[in-house]
């Protein structure tokens, strides 16, 4: 089912401790943040570059993500959240998740929300953000109808595993690869 | 070769350098290719630089009921009924393993395992020389990290100590980091803590010419390897704010949000904490714009000419301290550096005054390790070494050519052993327990015994005098 053919991942750099006041706002993102989401959504697909060949970058990638940003921005289907820091970082955007709800055919329940990207820039790690963005980024899924919530990413990118897992996830559906070229 | 012959300032220079090498440094290559032909031709007169030789007598080969079986039974029946014995009655306590895989030899780079054996060889012969200490040189052959951590682990009831050494950056800091956890012994890479007690010591008595001290200091640390991370860890440790230093690389400054940032996440966490905490301001940009203002630069780069130039220098803070630790050929050349105002320059070589150099530090500290049974060596241990290196230099006069003790100092070793040998003690890391003064005099005689044993064992034509050169050129064998 999670065939997207944007491979999703997560960089938030592993265990992530609940704290009650996060260093972030968290909101909806606007068609005005797409400039500096950009950078950001490519830092991620270069990560992904570093676990698989198949993953690399294309060179246009820069303008694809404008593109699907903007798309996103304008489908009831997506969800895209912006984080912004704050203090000296206050209305800056220092992370963003982006997901999206799709149908599932032939499985209950009917309403997938599929988490493709969440990225955080490194200062922003480690500090319960992460856990933050998941928590929210569900409930807005499952206002949205899902009612069950997956994540995409690289087969090799642990950290993302581990994180997936210690918040209870379990791995349903695996994707091989095998270059044609 | 001189200081003043070393590098005329001069602005003709960078034209020469286009052209062909400046006189100077066209002899010190003569003078590099000279040592490395004499090297070889005494290598195959030597056939290796270190031997094993009975420390027991043997009268007689009755004796061997002693020394092996079966007497040497009831010795194994102790040690297996407690087994840090093994430090009392075998020579565990003194045995060191030198171990390279020959990924990162000298400035010859991945070279492997058996073209590393010389280079450990010399270190072996460093180790018994200068600490009195039994090196055992073991460059292996392995595949992965892993294996290398496995194979040290399985050879580690044989030691007292192991001394890593010229294995990459990045994969040296968790090889170390992995074998220090599990190992019960010390655990020391030369090139990321040897270099950075060194580096540290000297800088600690730059501060002290400079009237500067730690917690204001602004420091540049260009090269971000083996032992400027390390470096970096321990002047945080001693009390440098860790937002006012600065690395930078080839890539220029490391800041939190540099573009490769995810990368080292994943293939150098070290460098990638280190960037996190490091750089409060978020400066951004190449060398120069770190430099602006710094107190410090502490250059452990790869070797390259020009690297710091005299506007760099002269940018920085008032009487700035410069440390050009790449070697053959510094970062800026010590008179340079000087008439750009540097109030202090250290290199890597012994040629220029103020050499920060490892074979300061490593013999003394697994002298101290040794003796005092050590169970490991952390960064407390490693500080120790640092801050008694730079009281060596003290207690003969500082001055801005006198930072650190040179080789020609021995008296520091012994105190430096001490040093390490207390600490172990203070921080119940020790199996065996002196006092100050019995750790001294014991690394004392250690030490002195090992120039006495090569002194007697030339006057017994056991060792035989080193041949002659032969006249250049050299005559064609038939």
């Amino acid at each position: 089912m999670t065939a997207s053919n944007e491979s999703g991942a997560h960089a938030m750099g592993g265990a992530a401790s609940d704290g009650p006041s996060v260093p972030i706002h968290l909101r909806p993102a606007r068609e005005t943040d797409v400039p500096a989401l950009v950078p950001l959504l490519l830092r991620l697909k270069r990560l992904n570059e570093e676990f698989d060949p198949l993953l690399k970058v294309r060179d246009d990638a820069d303008e694809q993500a404008r593109l699907l940003l903007r798309g996103n921005l304008a489908d009831p289907k997506s969800i895209v959240l912006a984080a912004e820091g704050v203090g000296p970082d206050r209305d800056k955007v220092v992370g963003f998740v982006r997901a999206v709800v799709r149908e599932r055919p032939f499985y209950v329940p009917e309403q997938e929300g599929v988490i493709l990207d969440i990225y955080l820039l490194p200062l922003y790690r480690r500090r319960g953000v992460g856990e933050y963005l998941l928590r929210e980024v569900s409930a807005a899924l499952k206002a949205k109808g899902a009612g069950v919530v997956t994540a995409e990413f690289p087969a090799q990118n642990e950290i993302a595993s581990r994180f997936y897992l210690k918040r209870g996830f379990r791995p349903i559906t695996a994707i091989h690869a095998r270059s044609l070229l | 070769m001189a200081e003043s012959s070393a590098a005329p300032v001069s602005v003709g220079r960078e034209t020469r350098r286009r052209s062909a090498p400046p006189a100077a440094e066209r002899s010190e290559q003569q003078e590099t290719d000279a040592f490395g032909r004499r090297s070889v031709e005494l290598s195959a007169f030597y056939q290796g630089k270190i031997e094993t030789v009975p420390k027991v007598p043997v009268r007689s080969l009755r004796d061997f009921a002693l020394w092996y079986t079966p007497g040497v039974a009831e010795v194994s029946r102790r040690i297996r009924a407690s087994p840090d014995l093994s430090f009392d009655l075998t020579g565990r306590w003194n045995t060191v393993a030198i171990v390279t895989d020959g990924s990162r030899v000298l400035g010859l780079g991945d070279i492997g395992p058996r073209a590393a054996l010389p280079v450990m060889e010399g270190k072996a012969l460093l180790f018994k020389f200068l600490g009195g200490v039994d090196a055992i040189p073991i460059p292996i052959q392995v595949g992965s990290p892993d294996r290398f951590i496995a194979t040290v682990e399985a050879m580690a009831p044989a030691f007292g100590g192991i001394n890593l050494e010229d294995i990459a950056s990045p994969k040296c800091f968790g090889i170390l980091e992995e074998l220090q956890k599990r190992l019960e012994i010390p655990v020391w890479h030369d090139d990321q803590l040897g270099t950075a007690a060194a580096t540290v010591a000297g800088l600690l008595n730059a501060l002290e010419l400079t009237g500067r001290s730690m917690r204001e200091l602004r420091t540049v640390l260009l090269g971000a390897g083996a032992a400027n991370l390390v470096t970096a860890r321990l002047l945080i440790t001693l009390g440098h704010d860790p937002h006012r230093l600065a690395l930078v690389d080839q890539r220029g400054i490391l800041h939190a949000e540099r573009e490769d940032m995810d990368e080292l996440m994943l293939h150098n966490p070290w460098k990638y904490r280190l960037a996190l905490r490091t750089n409060g301001a978020g400066r951004t940009g190449d060398l120069a714009s770190a430099l602006v203002g710094a107190d410090v630069l502490l250059a452990a780069s790869t070797p390259r000419p020009d690297t710091v130039r005299s506007e760099h220098v002269r940018s920085m803070a008032r009487d700035p301290i410069v440390f050009a630790l790449a070697n053959p050929v510094p970062e800026i050349w010590p008179d340079v550096a000087r008439s750009a105002g540097a109030a202090v320059v250290a290199t890597g070589r012994s040629d220029f005054p103020n050499q920060v150099n490892n074979s300061l530090v490593f013999p003394a500290v697994f002298r101290g390790v040794l003796d005092a049974r050590a169970r490991s060596i952390p960064d407390e241990v490693v500080l120790a070494a640092a801050k008694e290196l730079a009281r060596g230099a003290a207690r003969k006069g500082l001055s801005a050519h006198h930072l650190l003790p040179t080789m020609e100092e021995p008296e520091v070793f012994p105190e430096i052993a001490a040093a390490v040998a207390d600490t172990s003690v203070r921080l119940g890391l020790a199996r065996r327990r002196l006092s100050h003064d019995e750790f001294l005099e014991r690394a004392k005689a250690m030490m002195a015994r090992s120039g006495r044993l090569v002194r007697a064992l030339a006057r017994a034509r056991l060792t035989p005098a080193m041949p002659r050169a032969p006249a250049r050129p050299r005559p064609r064998p038939r």
